[in-house]
């Protein structure tokens, strides 16, 4: 993540957030000032949970040897190098501008489609994610949400493996 | 007090007291990337809180289940996925959003739909994707991605 390429990005999620605000201070200032207080109550009911997210997120990308990890999926195959993606997609953080070229360095370095269709279907599991998650959404839900994505990998991975070397033979 | 909050920084700290004895320089450079991702989230984070408060207030909740409610079935299922799909923003900012539209009277398949579509399937990032990977991996890749949405959506609310 260079800090130029964030620079140029338009914060557009702020601006529109502030202009539906001005909108509605102007259209219903009371209505709009309580809006503004659930999101700061419910901001603050879970600021300990993001803390602790970006915490271990900072843990993961820098203990994580993805130099390694990405020559290991390159040379592992069949049904190990299907559950490595798995393992390593679910620890992946960080944007798609940071994911998707790490991802064709691994697909350089020899690795099957099917590997870089699970690490990225993986990689939506989001561990680090899930106590906000449950938060919001309860522990069922998001326990059912992990694992059955985590179990959807799979086909999604070999689905796309398969529509592309078919495609390529035909 | 939050205590899933409170626990879960326990966790990290001890963590982080671990690595501390392993390698500190290692530790260093976490907090620092650690530090560094949050300052950057902030406004982000601060404008999707906002947006769930405005939601909150001036979202007629007779709208949510109109399009997302269990009446809709698949209307809603599909309206959900589709959501998601257009959505961009941090996979943080999906988990109040959908906690939003639960409490408004969502079905639940359908906000599951919403969310994994939200962080598997890219329409915005769909011509990245394809300057990276060609065009075929990133259409057969969101669609895929697009239909287990779907799918596992319909599976929670089995399981729920």
């Amino acid at each position: 993540m260079t800090p130029a390429a964030q620079r140029r990005r338009i914060p557009w999620l702020p601006l529109t957030v502030a202009g539906l605000y001005a909108w509605a201070f102007a259209a219903a200032p009371e209505r709009a000032w309580q809006a503004l207080l659930v999101g700061a109550r419910i901001f603050a009911s879970v600021g300990l949970i993001i803390v602790a997210v970006f915490g271990l997120a900072g843990l993961i990308q820098v203990w994580l040897d993805r130099e390694r990890v990405t020559r290991l999926l390159g040379r592992e195959g069949g049904i190990r190098a299907l559950l490595l993606a798995a393992l390593f997609g679910t620890l992946l953080i960080g944007p798609s501008y940071v994911i998707f070229p790490l991802l064709k360095t691994v697909r350089e370095q020899g690795a099957r489609w099917a590997v870089l269709g699970i690490v990225l279907a993986a990689w939506a599991v989001k561990i680090p994610m899930i106590p906000l998650e449950m938060e919001f959404l309860g522990w069922r839900f998001s326990l059912s949400r992990s694992l059955l994505t985590l179990a959807f990998a799979f086909p999604i991975g070999l689905l796309l493996e398969a529509a592309l070397e078919f495609r390529r033979k035909g | 007090m939050n205590r899933v909050g409170i626990l879960y920084v326990i966790l990290i700290v001890l963590a982080y007291g671990v690595a501390w004895r392993r390698d500190r320089e290692k530790t260093r450079l976490s907090l620092a990337a650690a530090g560094r991702s949050l300052r950057s989230m902030v406004p982000i984070l601060a404008a999707i809180f906002a947006l769930v408060g405005l939601f909150e207030v001036f979202l007629p909740p007779a709208l949510i289940e109109r399009w997302l409610g269990a009446a809709s079935g698949t209307t809603a299922l599909l309206a959900g996925g589709l959501l998601g799909a257009v959505a961009i923003g941090p996979p943080a900012a999906a988990f109040p959003l959908a906690g939003t539209l639960l409490q408004s009277g969502a079905w639940p398949p359908a906000v599951a739909a919403f969310i994994v579509s939200w962080l598997l399937v890219g329409i915005v990032t769909l011509p990245f994707e394809a300057s990276v990977f060609g065009v075929r991996f990133a259409l057969v890749r969101n669609s895929l991605c697009l239909a287990a949405a779907l799918a596992i959506g319909l599976l929670i609310g089995v399981v729920l």
